[in-house]
């Protein structure tokens, strides 16, 4: 690219070919308006409260818990790629490990932002913290995710820190050098704090005795979902950070990692969704045969009500369950870039449909004699408040793709790095 | 959260949840904190220009971190893991005793055997006053032509070995050059003076990191056949380089180059 054309040449790595200033501004400009837009649709919220919003006191739980589920779910990459890269030391992961702490603060800053609208009284957000009630998931969950996205930060640091004018600054490079050395405690730290909230989000359901649709039995105070939540994460997590890294691709056009790492993402994503997969089946007929007859509750109770019928049940565990744990472990489609990539995909819409069913399936069936199938349809500013939390996802990545080194080689670079 | 807040209980719910907690915002507080503490340290200890210079040799292509003793001929191939601190390095006396195998030929740009040469381009002089001055080498000269402004460090400022020594600028690029060895600046001179910087170590200098000999004819010519391949047109075949002189003041004579990269290149910035 030519220098005349690359206005902010002197921020970005020496060597790295980037798009010119102008072509990225201009991909910038429509995320920046989605951005603008979910930010004036959350303002809406917070001046005229939450009925600038469809949910009710029947229907709670909307679009915006749909989507702090889901991406948390997605966002899973960060902390089990640094598990992998640091504590089970799967150095040949490197490569994307900068890439997948940015998608992980982006997805969980943005879930704190959208919770943040949500709870309707942002002032009284802290009250959650100083009045914690203990016997609840989502206390663990908000505790969770806050100490989380602290680490994130921590892990993000660095990473900014390595920017070519920042790492001009001897403090900076010197204090991205001792953080990045301590950066495993950080890694281990996010494996606890995620492992517990990512579970809770599915006990968050389990335990709700008054909806039998999602109500489990489970071992000791954890219901079932807990630790199918934490499988699913875990196994969707890697796929995740497999489309946004082919997706920028896609969009640079260049290749940014090895198929190697792809692969091996890919099978480990494959593996665990393989067994979240067989676990959820065993969950299921558990539920179906025991658990939901023994309060008065048949499958047709659940799966009458069109369109969430059966199929959704099918689906998220053949065709999106099973079908891509296939694709991504068998070593003939695994090797194929295209099959790679729709397995990872349909691995990625099988959670999404997960999380949908328990946010908002849960809600819209009936649980007394009296009650009817509700419906629900985000209004527009809760759509627009979801797609500004995407545009800021996208916006965030971009700018860090540009500047910062989010896909550096395992070349070793700090093994040689050592006054001790 | 506290035992004073309204709402506190002192169950074993309260206490196992808020103890996990509390613990891991301390981990996390201390993490952050400990990081600070041993950064401040380093800076405080006149570590930090080391640290610096080996986060910035680890960033370095490949090509550019090749062995001394490769340049001059005594091994074929080896690539350097002691950031070019041959005082840090255990093979060196091994290395340093085979013979050299470096064609004594004109490399294009002169050099001098009284001088000692850094790998960033610059040459040190031992002067009789117990002082060393440090100057620019011919190839950088070259290179650079006359630098449109030069920042020194304050006279009585300490600099540190292959910490930055001082600045310049060229046709809008900015030019870090490292200093070859540490100590306090006693002056300072210019292009005008054929010298930059004349320091005064800190007790006995160990100058074995520094080029000398053999090794410079070959790490010259090392030098020019990388400049000839990043002065090469874009899409240009390669050729192979056949002798002929450095013509001075290549920046203003090339504008188009990809100075960024040379200039990173012949002065070790990554």
């Amino acid at each position: 690219m030519s220098e005349t054309l690359l206005f902010d040449r002197r921020w970005i790595a020496r060597g790295a070919e980037r798009a010119s200033t102008l072509r990225f501004l201009l991909w910038l400009f429509p995320w920046m308006l989605l951005l603008l837009l979910g930010i004036y649709a959350a303002g809406l919220c917070f001046y005229y409260g939450l009925n600038q919003t469809n949910m009710d006191n029947r229907f709670a739980f909307g679009m915006w818990i749909f989507l702090d589920l889901a991406i948390i779910a997605m966002g899973a990459g960060a902390f089990f790629t640094g598990f992998l890269v640091y504590i089970l030391k799967q150095k040949d992961l490197k490569p994307v490990l900068n890439s997948a702490v940015v998608v992980g603060l982006t997805c969980y800053s943005g879930a704190i932002a959208v919770l943040m609208v949500d709870v309707g009284q942002p002032l009284r957000a802290w009250f959650t913290f100083w009045y914690p009630n203990t016997h609840s998931m989502l206390t663990e969950v908000t505790f969770c995710i806050s100490c989380y996205l602290l680490v994130l930060i921590l892990e993000y640091i660095p990473v900014v820190l390595r920017n070519r004018q920042l790492r001009k600054i001897p403090s900076f490079l010197v204090f991205e050098h001792q953080l990045h050395k301590l950066v495993p405690v950080l890694a281990g730290v996010g494996a606890f704090l995620s492992f517990f909230h990512q579970g809770s989000l599915g006990g968050l359901y389990g335990v709700l005795r008054g909806r039998p649709f999602v109500y489990r039995q489970g071992f000791g105070i954890w219901p079932s979902t807990f630790f199918l939540f934490i499988l699913s994460a875990v196994a969707v997590g890697p796929s995740f950070l497999i489309l946004v890294t082919a997706a920028a691709e896609k969009v640079t056009g260049r290749q940014l990692v090895q198929p190697t790492v792809f692969r091996k993402l890919g099978f480990i994503s494959g593996v665990l969704l393989a067994v979240y997969v067989a676990a959820k089946a065993v969950d299921t007929y558990v539920w179906l045969n025991i658990t939901s007859p023994s309060v008065g509750f048949g499958p047709s109770d659940y799966y009458s009500y069109w369109p969430m019928s059966s199929t959704f049940l099918f689906a998220a565990t053949v065709p999106l369950g099973l079908l891509p744990a296939l694709l991504l472990i068998l070593p003939y489609t695994a090797r194929r870039r295209g099959w790679l990539l729709t397995g990872a995909a349909l691995a990625c819409a099988g959670v999404l449909l997960n999380r949908f069913v328990f946010t908002v399936q849960t809600l819209a069936l009936p649980t007394l004699p009296f009650d009817e199938f509700l419906r629900y349809t985000p209004s527009w500013q809760e759509v627009a408040t979801f797609g500004g939390v995407i545009a800021y996802g996208v916006i965030v990545y971009s700018l860090s793709y540009r500047y910062l080194p989010l896909f550096e080689a395992a070349k070793g670079v700090d093994k040689n790095v050592s006054l001790d | 959260m506290f035992p004073w807040t309204d709402g506190y209980h002192w169950s074993a719910t309260h206490i196992i949840f808020l103890s996990l907690f509390f613990m891991v915002v301390l981990v996390i507080f201390s993490t952050f904190v400990s990081a600070v503490w041993r950064a401040a340290s380093d800076l405080r200890t006149h570590r930090a220009a080391k640290l610096c210079w080996q986060k910035n040799f680890a960033d370095l292509p490949e090509a550019a971190r090749h062995c001394r003793h490769q340049l001059a001929g005594r091994v074929a191939s080896r690539t350097c893991d002691n950031a070019f601190d041959c005082r840090q390095c255990a093979n060196y006396t091994q290395f340093g005793s085979l013979p050299s195998n470096v064609p004594t030929k004109n490399v294009g740009v002169s050099y001098s055997d009284k001088l000692l040469y850094h790998r960033g381009h610059t040459w040190v002089r031992p002067e009789r006053d117990g002082t060393f001055s440090i100057g620019l080498d011919e190839f950088a000269n070259h290179v650079i032509g006359r630098p449109d402004s030069v920042e020194f460090p304050r006279s009585l400022d300490d600099v540190e070995s292959d910490g930055i020594a001082w600045r310049m600028t060229k046709n809008g690029y900015e030019i870090r050059v490292r200093a070859p060895l540490g100590g306090t600046v006693i002056s300072t001179g210019g292009p005008d003076e054929g010298w930059y910087l004349k320091i005064l170590p800190h007790g006995q200098p160990n100058l074995r990191h520094l080029l000398h000999g053999q090794e410079v004819p070959g790490w010259l010519a090392a030098e020019i056949d990388r400049l000839h391949l990043q002065l090469s047109m874009p899409g240009a075949e390669h050729t192979l380089a056949d002798g002929g002189m450095l013509m001075p003041n290549l920046m203003d004579a090339e504008p188009e180059a990809d100075w960024d990269t040379i200039l990173a290149a012949t002065f070790l910035d990554s």
